[in-house]
């Protein structure tokens, strides 16, 4: 199922520029990273999305056709910047944004109830929002968010402000979603949450598309020719390794790059058999994605 | 609709759940009504006063009372002073008052007793010399005698007959309820702002507005508030009737009279006038950015309002004036002046009709004008855009504003 289906959208404030031209899909089923640095057009791209703002060209549909006032019901959606009314009890709170979402009154009770519950949050179903702390309450909005069961849900900085703890729930819950079929599309500068987590990624900057796809074809893309070891020995005596880079963080570890026709393997293979070689870890140079984000970056500030 | 009635059915549970809002709408009529039951009970305190003293006694050494017409079941007639006294030191009688040999040029009395003399028993003795003075006297000359003025007021312009107090019934009804007006309309109007400026705050609006539309969402506001200000009003009108049953027997009291015609206009001109003071104050709310300034716009708009309030002798000197007449037209004053003109006069009927049919033009081009803010300022955040960009959204309903919030047109 197609979530999302953006083409050739555009959007200019005045003489600004804060989209240009972007494609792209989003499947049910699937988690889809949105990255791009503060200002890179992510807000108003997905602003456009839901409807809020039209684009100045360009075509958008969502869950199946226009947006409609039956989608806005099959869409989560939290913003960057949150709150929730302060002087209403929690559960009230929940029961009428799920309401406004197409829930009976009856419904929405039970499923706040049940997340609450999910949640750890049981015992203030009865306070008001104010009285709770701050990840309580970014637990709450999560909750707000999926009261419905939506097919698409659109979240800005899923984890901003979460403890380790509360991260790693709120992670389980998203992945539940996606194995249940549902598209989620999460807006992020948690580059370690993409990689664990998301299936596909698009990297906006400056309103424009920089990398759109599968989260390991890309960091396979930006791959070096180049193993990274950790350990002891002269790396340099080993044959079809070329330049090395020593780290210099201390540790013993090091870059070394391959001469064309050697593998990684025929490297480990060589280590493996020489005794005055020891390695602790060995692994191809493949780039974190926040690497490859500042390379995009920058490399991207460099041209201008 | 469906989703306008949730907002409606919001709005109004959680804001009549407002400590602020339960002490305007119950705690201050139970107050009133408190005070009056407290008056009330005062006054028949004193009324029952002469019962306190017990028998009084007298003494006429004047000859007035030898006839004894009409004498109270209470007093007691003795023959001189000396046996009224020493009763009076048993604790006989509560006092004692001596009518002397010089009464009839003098008219002075004397009286005794070892605490206050209450004025009903004074009221008691003057009926009681009156009824023996006048003996002799035609019966009804006599009964002018007891009860020489007895008023009853016509206000010529509206033919209403007043009763005998009335006088400053007359100014108090349409003063109440125009009080009852503006807190109704201001507390409900402001709450309808500070819940839109919360809203933006909190960016509860960001949700809200991918669930419903945002006319959806003025509309069911508007609304539901409005229900909440009417809720008060007739908690209010339940509370000044209970108030003027109870105080039937006050003279300042029983003078007034909420008259039907006034209480009709009244809520007629509630309606509109909280229709437009919460359009206004809906667009407001969405494009000022905190409660403490959206405050300062909402305070021009309620000294504005007042204005009739502040001008009111000119109601009652000059009915007829030009001052009056432009309140009475001006849209934002005339649901004050209206009620005002009512109490105190009558209102000549093309200005009743002009300042309705103005009042309600106003509010629906208000609210549209609002509405049409309202969306396109819902996702404005920082800076406040200045007259003429809001004249131009006006004019041209472009589609939201975004100031993104660390995204968009940096």
């Amino acid at each position: 199922m197609r979530a999302i289906g953006v083409e050739h959208i555009s959007k200019s404030y005045g003489s600004f520029r804060a989209v240009n031209d972007l494609t792209f899909e989003v499947f049910g089923g699937e988690i889809f990273a949105m990255l791009g640095p503060n200002g890179a057009g992510k807000s108003t791209t997905i602003r456009m999305i839901l409807d809020i703002l039209k684009p100045d060209s360009g075509q958008i549909s969502v869950l199946g056709g226009k947006l409609t006032d039956a989608t806005k019901d099959r869409i989560g959606y939290l913003p960057e910047e949150r709150g929730l009314y302060r002087n209403v009890p929690v559960l009230e709170v929940m029961v009428y944004l799920g309401t406004l979402k197409g829930l009976t009154k009856a419904e929405a009770q039970k499923r706040a109830m049940s997340y609450l519950e999910q949640l750890d949050l049981a015992d203030n179903a009865k306070k008001k929002v104010s009285e709770l702390s701050k990840g309580m309450q970014q637990k709450v909005q999560f909750a707000v968010t999926v009261l419905h069961d939506p097919d698409l849900i659109i979240i800005d900085e899923p984890f901003s402000g979460l403890d380790p703890v509360n991260t790693l729930v709120i992670k389980q819950l998203l992945i539940d979603f996606m194995k249940r079929g549902k598209a989620v599309v999460m807006s992020t500068h948690q580059m370690q949450q993409v990689e664990e987590m998301a299936d596909r990624l698009l990297m906006i900057n400056r309103g424009e598309q920089k990398l759109y796809g599968t989260v390991d074809e890309i960091r396979k893309q930006y791959a070096l020719p180049a193993v990274r070891v950790e350990g002891e020995g002269d790396w340099s005596q080993l044959t079809g390794v070329g330049r090395i880079e020593q780290s210099e963080n201390g540790k013993q570890t090091a870059l070394l790059y391959l001469a064309d026709g050697t593998t990684p393997d025929s490297v480990l293979a060589q280590i493996a058999t020489r005794d005055d070689m020891h390695i602790h870890s060995f692994e191809l140079a493949v780039p974190s994605l926040n690497d490859i984000f500042v390379q995009v970056v920058t490399g991207d500030k460099r041209h201008a | 609709m469906h989703k306008t009635w949730l907002v409606v059915k919001h709005e109004y549970m959680t804001n009549i759940k407002r400590r602020s809002f339960l002490f305007a709408a119950f705690g201050v009529p139970v107050i009133t009504i408190l005070l009056m039951a407290v008056v009330f009970a005062v006054i028949i305190n004193n009324e029952t006063d002469t019962e306190r003293l017990g028998t009084i006694g007298y003494v006429d050494q004047s000859g007035v009372l030898s006839q004894k017409i009409d004498e109270p079941e209470n007093l007691r007639a003795y023959a001189s002073e000396d046996a009224a006294r020493a009763d009076l030191d048993s604790h006989v009688i509560g006092a004692y008052f001596v009518l002397p040999p010089t009464y009839m040029d003098t008219g002075t009395i004397n009286a005794v007793s070892s605490s206050n003399i209450p004025d009903a028993l004074q009221d008691q003795i003057n009926t009681y010399l009156r009824a023996n003075l006048g003996q002799g006297l035609d019966a009804t000359v006599v009964e002018r005698l007891k009860e020489p003025l007895n008023t009853s007021i016509k206000a010529l312009d509206t033919g209403r007959t007043l009763g005998g107090s009335a006088l400053g019934g007359l100014f108090i009804a349409p003063i109440i309820f125009v009080l009852v007006f503006m807190i109704a309309s201001q507390t409900t109007s402001g709450y309808l702002m500070s819940g839109v400026v919360e809203e933006k705050t909190s960016r509860v609006m960001e949700i809200l507005i991918t669930s419903i539309t945002p006319f959806q969402l003025l509309m069911g506001k508007i609304l539901g508030l409005g229900a909440l200000g009417l809720t008060q009003l007739v908690i209010w009108i339940i509370g000044g009737v209970i108030t003027l049953s109870l105080g039937q027997n006050l003279e300042f009291l029983s003078g007034i009279v909420i008259p039907p015609d006034m209480m009709i206009v009244g809520v007629v001109y509630f309606l509109l006038g909280y229709f437009l003071l919460s359009s206004v104050m809906a667009g407001v709310g969405a494009v000022v950015g905190s409660e403490q300034e959206s405050r300062q716009f909402a305070g021009i708009f309620s000294i504005i309002m007042v204005i009739p309030f502040i001008l009111i002798v000119s109601f009652i000197n000059d009915p007829d004036g030009a001052v009056v007449t432009f309140l009475t037209l001006f849209p934002l004053t005339s649901p004050v002046a209206v009620i005002l003109r009512m109490g105190f006069g009558a209102i000549p009927a093309w200005q009743l009709i002009s300042s309705l049919a103005l009042l309600f033009g106003t509010a629906l081009f208000v609210a549209w004008a609002s509405a049409r803010i309202f969306r396109w300022a819902l996702l404005l955040y920082g800076k406040r855009p200045g007259p003429r960009e809001l004249i131009r959204v006006i004019r041209r309903a472009p589609s939201m504003a975004t100031t993104a919030s660390g995204d968009g047109a940096a």
